[in-house]
């Protein structure tokens, strides 16, 4: 196993790598371009054998990824912020065909080029996974796990991972890379499961029939392979028939509930095959056993929490740190566990829903609604549009927290 | 309420037609709904479109699925599409028919008014466009709206060199219609669904009742050039014995064949009502 | 260069099943019926929003492709994706719209061509927003009346030229580019034949007249396609290799505009004066065309 002082954005580039993805497409965007350069270099040098398809825009760069992956390529893009947006109309098709898209996104604020998390939490409704990290190391093993889930026959779902541009994307700290025969290993080449062939139409086209005749119809998944739930490339040609495809989305959700459990059993397997997991995969817990009260991050103001947290527990306080991993799927029957332990959680959110509140913090909120004795949920806003976070001001959201104050969300730093 | 379903064919107008009759009901106070059902079915294709009436503002927002009213635009409809369904009991269907009532193959506990809306279509307006002049036969066979509204309400539907003839429409076709006649001994007409025969993908469909008028080949005539083959837009032409041979399911009467064949082999013929 | 064909040439199996929702007489039925016969099944189809999935019964692996804008890169994902899994044999074609094309897919279109993908691009132009029931684009010629460029007191229908993307194609030096008329399926199946051979970004904008649109009886789809070709306003060429320009056809003398004109309702407002000036224009240009044939153009 090597190691290397090395950027988030560098990371990211080594996952891809070493997922041997075969077909990027990506077009530059500040603070996202590095990924791209080391990527191009990768290719460039015979170091990574790939398509790379230099794209004239972020819609096209997502749409590449989705029709490469239905035949048969594992697929990489990036982006970061504004791309983002611009790229989103592409991110619910991709998301419509479950093809197992991966993409990294280096959070950015819009009309700055600092990161908070809005740009990517903007899109939680289209249907793609979003785990996010908190140090490089983490970025490089998320970005290999993510091939695992996203290709997991029970998920078959696009993954998205987020690092905080500039924080992570341009700060360089050391980083192991796995060896690529281990990773070769725990991670296959990727096989699509419906390759679409000219010479197997006529016979897809037959299972069709078959499900029509059945009387199902449009209005019914059509799952021509045994046990699979996610078949969708077929089901596209069918469009016309009627427009009541509300099935496609139960099965979207029920493939969403499922990937919870895939995305702990990746991690708990990456873990001993590696060395390294991220708590339970969808969110980990620090120093949370006996606390009192815990603060919720999510991305580098996780890492931040940490000390924080550590400060005021040498002062006797208990608080613990809850890491928010996966925001979709979103952990909520582990927030209940939390919430029937602790009596406040104090949720720090690098984002707003303008007009409501933070985001994670009504999540969360929510979640823990139906317990009987429900804890407190305060609501932080912290480091928009990249305003520094500093550990100062995490303590101070802390010690609100362990006080229990009422009130309306808070700005802090 | 009342609940009125119209049927009818893409390019017919029906959609149109709803939102003619909802804005005249509306010029006489009252309020009123007008749905289209839009598919990805194009000309000729059969389609549906709904309006509702009421004293107060109507907040249903769903399908008209127990009509009180039906109006049936195409004579030929019925042979596809159960126009009826749901109907309610003691209900009117206006239909768009050359002959009497019992020969509409419409039977049921309901009444049916008929009139010959395509001639007076053909004859006033020039073309076998039926919405305006079923309407005038609705007003007549329900008194539910005045000719005086329609008329109004035709003003912000149609481009005004349309205007004209189609009031007019309206208006022969209010003196034209056929008291309704109470339609329970009748003898119900079998609505034959016409499947495809292709392997069902996407939009593999029988379209023969798109087909107002066909073609039809004079084999003698015909020399197996294979333009009406090259040029059909259906696939619907072969080459039996180097002789064109059409296949009715799937032609929609568009005449290019016809139009195309340099020996005059095909010649296009008016389906029998 | 391609290579002349007849009726007899033609491949008899059909690739597309019959039964489709298009409307009566749409070209767009025909020339996608063609256009398949001629590629054979060993290809993909990539869609976008458009009438064509109205007349999606064609027998090879077809996908109502994702985002209206994303034609080229659907195309450009399923070309790479296949060269990843070893299947470079299978064409790629994308059949797409006017609109698709020259408006909303056209950065992406630009950018596939300038990449050369291994793609075959097929517009089937019926110069309007048909599906949306007949909005301008930019293909939609000057003076046609549409339901966003409606002829009234204060307009005369579109004001502006038809966008000649088929030209700006070819300046993207890319192998092949060729125009066609769904009149002319021979010359048309020549240049699929000829393109098919070729690797890399090939663009083929075949006139697709919409009866529905263009205000026209579905029986006149051909004759209006023949029309507009013998008279100029649709000339039939091809250019290789980015510069080298063909007519594929050359009428001895050109019919006046106002035949296939005055068939067609989007035009019924016409005054003389307008039509001699299109008869004018058209005349210019085609004029351009003759000295531009077999000859090193750009």
């Amino acid at each position: 196993m090597k190691s290397e002082v090395m950027v988030g954005n560098k990371a990211v580039a080594y996952a891809t790598k070493l997922a041997r993805a075969n077909l990027i497409a990506a077009y530059p965007i500040t603070p996202q371009t590095t990924i791209v350069e080391y990527l191009s270099d990768f290719v460039a040098g015979g170091d990574l054998k790939a398509e790379f398809v230099t794209v004239e825009g972020e819609i096209t760069a997502q749409l590449v990824c989705l029709s490469g992956s239905i035949a048969g390529a594992r697929t990489f893009t990036a982006t970061s912020g504004e791309g983002l947006l611009y790229m989103s109309h592409a991110l619910h098709h991709t998301a419509r065909y479950w093809a197992p898209v991966v993409m990294a996104v280096c959070n950015r604020s819009v009309r700055t080029m600092q990161p908070d998390h809005t740009d990517l939490l903007a899109q939680r409704e289209t249907g793609w996974i979003q785990l996010y990290c908190e140090n490089n190391q983490e970025v490089l093993d998320t970005g290999i796990m993510a091939y695992k889930i996203a290709e997991d026959d029970r998920v078959r779902l696009p993954v998205a991972y987020a690092l905080d541009g500039y924080v992570l994307s341009f700060t360089a700290e050391p980083v192991e890379i796995p060896d690529q025969e281990k990773v070769d290993a725990w991670l296959p080449p990727f096989k699509t499961q419906y390759p679409v062939l000219p010479e197997t139409w006529d016979h897809d086209l037959e299972e069709y029939k078959k499900h029509w005749a059945q009387g199902k119809g449009i209005n019914e998944p059509f799952t021509p392979f045994a046990g699979d739930e996610n078949f969708s490339h077929l089901t596209m040609v069918s469009w016309g028939k009627g427009h009541d495809l509300q099935w496609r989305w139960r099965a979207h959700q029920e493939a969403m509930m499922r990937a919870k459990k895939v995305i702990r059993e990746v991690n708990e397997d990456y873990g001993k095959h590696f060395g390294r997991s991220y708590g339970n995969g969808l969110l980990e817990e620090y120093r949370t056993e006996d606390a009192d009260a815990v603060i919720v991050a999510m991305g580098t103001l996780a890492s931040t929490s940490r000390v924080a947290v550590d400060n005021l527990r040498k002062q006797g306080k208990k608080i613990g740190l809850v890491k928010l991993k996966s925001y979709r799927p979103f952990p909520d029957e582990e927030f209940r566990d939390i919430g029937k332990r602790v009596g406040t959680i104090g949720v720090i959110d690098r984002n707003i829903s303008l007009g409501e509140n933070g985001i994670a913090y009504g999540s969360i909120r929510s979640s823990v609604y139906d317990l009987k004795d429900r804890p407190k949920v305060l609501g932080f806003y912290a480091g928009l549009a990249g305003r520094e976070v500093r550990v100062r001001d995490i303590e101070k959201a802390a010690e609100m927290t362990l006080k229990g104050a009422e009130g309306a969300p808070t700005w802090i730093g | 309420m009342i609940e009125i379903r119209f049927h009818g064919r893409g390019g017919q107008g029906a959609v149109t037609a709803v939102k003619i009759l909802a804005s005249a009901i509306y010029l006489e106070g009252k309020f009123t709904q007008a749905i289209p059902m839009y598919g990805t079915e194009r000309r000729g294709a059969p389609v549906a479109a709904f309006c509702r009436v009421d004293d107060t503002r109507i907040r249903e927002r769903d399908l008209v699925h127990e009509p009180d009213m039906v109006v049936v635009l195409d004579p030929l409809l019925n042979r596809s599409v159960d126009v009826t369904d749901g109907l309610k009991k003691g209900g009117l269907v206006i239909v768009n028919h050359p002959g009497a009532a019992k020969d509409t193959g419409l039977a049921g506990d309901f009444k049916v008014a008929t009139v010959d809306a395509t001639k007076i279509a053909l004859d006033v307006i020039g073309r076998p466009i039926t919405n305006t002049a079923i309407l005038g036969a609705f007003a007549k066979a329900t008194g539910l709206v005045k000719l005086e509204s329609l008329a109004e309400a035709v003003k912000s539907e149609l481009p005004a060199r349309l205007i004209p003839t189609n009031v007019d429409a309206m208006k022969k076709a209010y003196e034209a219609t056929n008291a309704p006649v109470d339609a329970s001994g009748f003898k119900k007409a079998e609505i034959v669904k016409k499947t495809s025969t292709q392997p069902m993908i996407s939009y593999s469909r029988n379209v023969s009742d798109w087909r107002v008028i066909r073609p039809v080949v004079d084999k003698a005539k015909c020399v197996g050039c294979k333009r009406c083959w090259v040029y059909c837009p259906e696939t619907a032409i072969s080459l039996v014995d180097n002789k064109a041979e059409i296949n009715y399911d799937y032609c929609k009467g568009c005449g290019i064949c016809s139009e195309e064949c340099l020996v005059h082999a095909i010649k296009m013929e008016r389906e029998e009502v | 260069m391609s290579k002349k064909m007849s009726i007899r040439d033609l491949r008899e199996e059909e690739v597309m099943w019959s039964g489709n929702p298009a409307c009566q007489g749409c070209a767009g039925s025909i020339v996608g019926r063609l256009i398949f016969k001629a590629l054979g099944r060993n290809s993909a189809r990539v869609e976008v929003a458009s009438c064509a999935p109205g007349f999606m019964n064609i027998r090879v692996p077809s996908f109502f492709g994702p985002a209206f804008e994303g034609g080229a890169a659907f195309a450009t994902g399923l070309a790479r994706g296949y060269k990843v899994i070893g299947r470079e044999d299978i064409t790629v074609a994308a059949l797409i719209g006017d609109g698709g094309t020259v408006d909303i897919g056209f950065q992406g279109l630009s950018g596939a061509a300038e990449r050369n993908e291994n793609v075959f691009w097929f517009t089937y132009d019926n110069e309007a927003y048909m599906n949306t029931g007949g909005q301008r684009s930019s293909a939609t010629p000057e003076h046609a009346n549409t339901t966003t460029t409606p002829v009234a007191q204060y307009s005369r229908g579109k004001t502006s030229d038809k966008k000649n993307v088929p030209m700006i194609m070819a300046l993207h030096n890319v192998p092949y580019v060729a125009t066609a008329s769904v009149a002319y399926p021979e010359d048309l199946t020549a240049k699929i034949v000829y393109g098919k051979g070729i690797k890399g970004f090939r663009y083929m904008h075949i006139f697709s007249p919409c009866p529905t649109g263009w205000g026209t009886d579905p029986k006149d789809t051909i004759k209006i396609a023949r029309l507009s070709v013998e008279s100029g306003l649709w000339p039939l060429y091809e250019i290789t290799e980015g510069h080298k320009m063909r007519l594929t056809y050359k009428p001895r003398e050109l019919k006046p505009v106002s035949e296939p004109l005055k068939m067609q309702g989007r035009f019924r407002h016409l005054k003389d004066e307008e039509l001699s000036v299109i008869q004018e224009q058209t005349t210019e240009n085609w004029q351009r065309l003759l000295e531009m044939d077999g000859k090193t153009i750009f």
